[in-house]
């Protein structure tokens, strides 16, 4: 049974399609993140799920029922978003008690005396009051249930939005680049602190960033979208190792991948003068015009011509700690490296303090076990 | 939420506040024109009678409305021009000074705000009397001035403020004077705020009464307010040529603020809104 | 602010600069409000007659204690009570709704708002004018159509009636300036975030609720400072009043500046409306302090301080 449905969804603001033809389904208690880069449609795509747009095509199922028609707040879900939006007005207390609150609102409540006492009661009954409490634990938020959020800082008014989420226990939590507004050693511990809450929860998380690392460390799927489409639906480890396409392929990934215009024919690539032999065979309607894609770590590097190695010039070495990171560009071949990338280089990465100055004559041999294939036409992987 | 809808409780809402709103200026453009025959008729005249429209130029040689309609021009620009040179300095100086009378300039601006013009038109017109200013259209420029000059300081301090030090420091650098950088950075920076201040000068002293009924006494020197005032309740002159005299008072107001109420909006709402 | 001293402080010219440029105003105000406003006071403790004003016999708090106790004071100061009250809940009230509602985005949006503005933009004189005529009892488009729905009143002559002239002069006036507050309240709405609205909409708040959580806190500085203003005003508002009844029936609409005009022009007596003038002026302070006690007070709660 799946938790939530996207049956071929598709959103057009004025004349322009946004999001085009989603149909995919993710599983109950999932952590799927929406990737990708600005105005790919990621944000709209929540917010439709959420209900704060609507839908100009299709339909958005959870738990079987349908919902794409129903108002934000009847759907079960909650919002976390990026600036956290907290009622400024009102306590830490008093924010996480607000959806209990309205779950429980009548429209006469509204009266000015006897509104007050009844909303009073609510917010001191006894099961509001474990409930706002143990969210509040859970998130080490206990000390500053009586602050204000104007005097807290933005890890701790990052936790009262998540609070805000967890308190009413919904089965599905939506959140849009939560931690994009924090500097980088406090955003390691919310991603930690987020995904450790996923597995205690237990519910469905839906999370919307353009952070390749969130993606790959925090989701359990992965849907990275371009121009409205989903590009690639899977686990962090498909993605990773088995791109459907060379957008996919260059996203993921720091150095990307390469992609090198090459060559196919019956027994492997044609890359320049070098032929390399690939472990498996490839129908022959995709013979011709490839491009060959192999990331920067599954390339030997060396000053002597090996089997199969394809020679080069050095035109930039960047040392990194740990590893080092050559970029080589290659005689006689070209790379279909996307123009924002600038250099027409293969990236090559290489452990330790690599020697190698630029100018020098280069080969490098690619593991042909870890090389994919796409079609230099449309960018599609093909597969043996 | 999400895209814009057009709902039909909106539209209805939305036009019934219109009509609320333009209806008795549209009343006073239709009494205008309803022939006198109809004015007091059983059934009202609901609609304009445009072949009346005749009436807007006989009621320029029974009533001296262009002789008032000019009059109040030259007070509500005088009132515009003398306000503003008043205005910039002070606001100048309270947006960038800090010193010891500081905060009584600013809030004596402000308090003069609580006081009443018909208050002070007693001791004016004894003040105006000995200065020899009574009767006179300069006069009743001073006076509006005095009236108009903290909200224009206000609204011209809040467009100072917004411009930042770095461009007046290096006008000092090169050797300017306060009075340099003010004449030639700080105000053509601000121009659109100037003239958001002129028009609601200029609508002060266009609408003003009191000052105008009291300190003026001569005919020739009325204003369009006081004239227009004086049919006010009475029914000894035809009502579609006082209307019509109403009208033309009226328009060059309501369209010129049209036209400009942008700037006023902006100029207005810059300081308070966001505090 | 620390920031703004020193770098104006790199400004330095010329120490007498500051008083320079606030001289000149300074001096006009002084001439033209504050010198008035001193006479006024003085005349306060005077009699003195409009047509020798310079003839004045010194008498103390006479004036005051007449006005408490023989010029029905308390009377005055009611009706300004229930006109101020009433403008100032109905202006911002009304400018509130006619903000809410020109605030989402429809077609023809521009064109509403600027017409909706066009009250404000009509001269006072004018205004009182039409509305005369459209309050007359016979003839005034008011009754024919209370007349046509067979509503009550309809032959009633609102500006003649104890009753009905002070409704007659508030609806004139609320009409007037609700423009105002719609614009200054539309302004602010332009601040409230757009995330406030929809965190309260996912959290299961209806409109009224969204309102009260997201975009009544934003708002609310602005629309108490409009209410000040608004106050301010209308305990100064003299020329609507004074051109449609003159401050009667049986000074039905008699507020504190008409019957200051009164007590000058019509029985001349300059010291009791100087009087008058003092004590709505110590209401109008009185007023002013009470609004920032409150907002500090209310900010504390909010823990905004």
């Amino acid at each position: 049974m799946s938790s939530i449905r996207f049956k071929n969804v598709s959103k057009t603001f004025g004349q322009k399609e946004v999001i085009r033809d989603i149909d995919i389904a993710v599983d109950d208690g999932e952590f799927l993140v929406l990737l990708g880069p600005s105005g790919c449609g990621k944000s709209t795509l929540l917010r439709m799920l959420a209900g704060l747009e609507t839908i100009s095509g299709g339909e958005i199922n959870i738990a079987d029922k349908r919902v794409d028609h129903l108002p934000p707040g009847q759907r079960d879900m909650a919002f976390v978003f990026q600036s956290y939006a907290l009622y400024p007005h009102l306590s830490v207390r008093r924010n996480m008690t607000f959806p209990l609150l309205m779950q429980q609102f009548r429209w006469w409540y509204h009266l000015p005396f006897i509104g007050r006492w009844a909303k009073s009661r609510i917010e001191n009954a006894p099961d509001v009051v474990a409930k706002v409490d143990k969210t509040a634990r859970i998130l080490a938020l206990t000390e500053m249930l009586d602050r204000f959020p104007r005097t807290l800082s933005g890890g701790q008014r990052q936790r009262v939005a998540l609070g805000r989420a967890m308190v009413r226990n919904p089965q599905v939590f939506l959140m849009d680049e939560p931690l994009s507004n924090l500097d980088a050693k406090l955003r390691t511990s919310m991603r930690a602190e987020i995904t450790r809450l996923h597995k205690e929860i237990g519910g469905t998380f839906v999370y919307v960033t353009h952070d390749q690392v969130e993606a790959m460390t925090m989701g359990t799927r992965i849907a990275l979208m371009r121009d409205g489409i989903i590009q690639q639906f899977g686990t962090a480890r498909e993605i990773y190792t088995d791109p459907a396409n060379t957008y996919v392929a260059r996203f993921i990934g720091t150095p990307p991948m390469n992609l090198v215009e090459a060559k196919l024919d019956g027994k492997g690539v044609e890359i320049g003068a070098t032929h390399i032999k690939l472990p498996a065979t490839f129908p022959a309607a995709a013979h011709g015009d490839v491009l060959f894609g192999i990331r920067p770590n599954a390339l030997g590097l060396s000053r002597e011509p090996g089997l199969a190695s394809l020679p080069g010039t050095v035109v930039m070495v960047e040392h990194i700690g740990a590893e080092s990171v050559i970029a080589v560009r290659l005689d006689g071949a070209r790379t279909a490296h996307e123009s924002d990338e600038s250099m027409d280089a293969v990236m090559v990465t290489v452990p330790g303090y690599a020697e190698f100055t630029v100018g020098e004559t280069v080969f490098l041999t690619p593991d042909a076990a870890q090389g994919v294939l796409f079609s230099a036409k449309t960018g599609e992987r093909l597969r043996p | 939420m999400g895209s814009q809808t057009t709902h039909l409780p909106r539209i209805i809402a939305v036009l019934a506040l219109l009509g609320v709103a333009i209806f008795p200026i549209y009343w006073m453009f239709v009494t205008s024109l309803t022939p006198s025959s109809e004015l007091f008729a059983a059934s009202p005249n609901l609609f304009p009678r445009f072949e009346q429209l005749g009436i807007y130029l006989e009621v320029f040689r029974t009533i001296p409305v262009a002789t008032w309609l000019w009059n109040s021009f030259v007070v509500a620009a005088g009132t515009t021009v003398l306000s503003i040179v008043l205005a910039i300095l002070p606001a100048y100086a309270l947006s960038r000074f800090r010193f010891a009378g500081i905060a009584i300039l600013g809030f004596a601006l402000f308090a003069t705000q609580m006081l009443p013009e018909a208050m002070l038109v007693v001791p004016l017109y004894a003040i105006f009397g000995q200065l020899s200013l009574l009767n006179s259209l300069f006069g009743l420029i001073l006076a509006n001035t005095a009236f108009v000059v903290p909200v224009i300081t206000w609204i011209i301090k809040g467009a100072i403020d917004s411009i930042p030090l770095e461009v007046e420091e290096a006008a000092r650098v090169d050797g300017c004077s306060r009075i340099d950088i003010v004449l030639a950075i700080v105000i053509p920076l601000i121009t659109p705020t100037l003239a958001a201040a002129a028009v609601i000068a200029f609508f002060h002293g266009w609408n003003e009464y009191v000052f105008a009924q009291t300190l003026i006494s001569s005919e020739a020197l009325r204003t369009a307010s006081v004239g227009l005032a004086s049919f006010v309740g009475e029914l000894s002159t035809p009502i579609h040529s006082v209307m019509t005299v109403g009208v033309i008072y009226t328009l060059p107001a309501v369209v010129f603020y049209l036209f400009a109420q942008r700037y006023v909006v902006a100029g207005m709402t810059a300081g308070s809104v966001k505090g | 602010m620390t920031k703004r001293r020193s770098a104006s402080a790199r400004l330095e010219g010329h120490p007498l600069t500051p008083y320079l440029f606030a001289a000149p105003v300074a001096i006009y105000l002084i001439l033209f409000q504050f010198y008035p406003l001193v006479q006024e006071l003085y005349l306060s403790f005077t009699f003195t007659d409009l047509l020798r004003p310079s003839d004045s016999t010194f008498v103390g708090l006479e004036n005051y204690s007449f006005l408490i106790e023989v010029g029905e004071l308390h009377k005055v100061l009611g009706v300004t009570a229930i006109y101020t009250i009433c403008c100032v809940v109905f202006a911002v009230g009304l400018g509130l709704l006619a903000a809410l509602l020109l605030d989402a985005p429809f077609v023809g949006r521009g064109v509403a708002r600027a017409l909706v503005t066009v009250p404000w933009a009509a001269p006072s004189v004018a205004v009182a004018l039409v509305f005369t005529w459209m309050f007359n009892a016979q003839y005034g488009i008011f009754n024919h159509g209370l007349r046509a729905l067979s509503l009550p009143f309809g032959t009633e002559n609102w500006l003649d009636s104890p009753n009905l002239a002070l409704p007659a002069i508030l609806l004139t006036t609320v009409w007037q300036i609700f423009p105002f507050s719609s614009v200054v309240i539309l302004a602010a709405l332009q601040g409230v975030p757009q995330e406030l609205r929809e965190a309260a909409a996912i959290d299961g708040a209806d409109r009224l609720n969204i309102f009260k959580t997201a975009v009544w806190p934003t708002i609310q500085p602005t629309v108490f400072m409009l209410v000040l203003f608004v106050t301010i005003w209308s305990l100064r508002r003299f020329d609507l009043i004074w051109l449609m009844t003159q401050g009667g029936p049986i000074g039905a609409t008699n507020t504190m500046v008409i019957e200051l005009y009164r007590q000058g022009f019509v029985y001349r007596d300059l010291g009791s409306a100087a009087a008058i003038g003092m004590i709505g002026l110590t209401v109008a302070l009185i007023i002013t302090v009470i609004y920032f006690k409150v907002t500090q007070a209310t900010e504390r709660a909010q823990g905004k301080r």
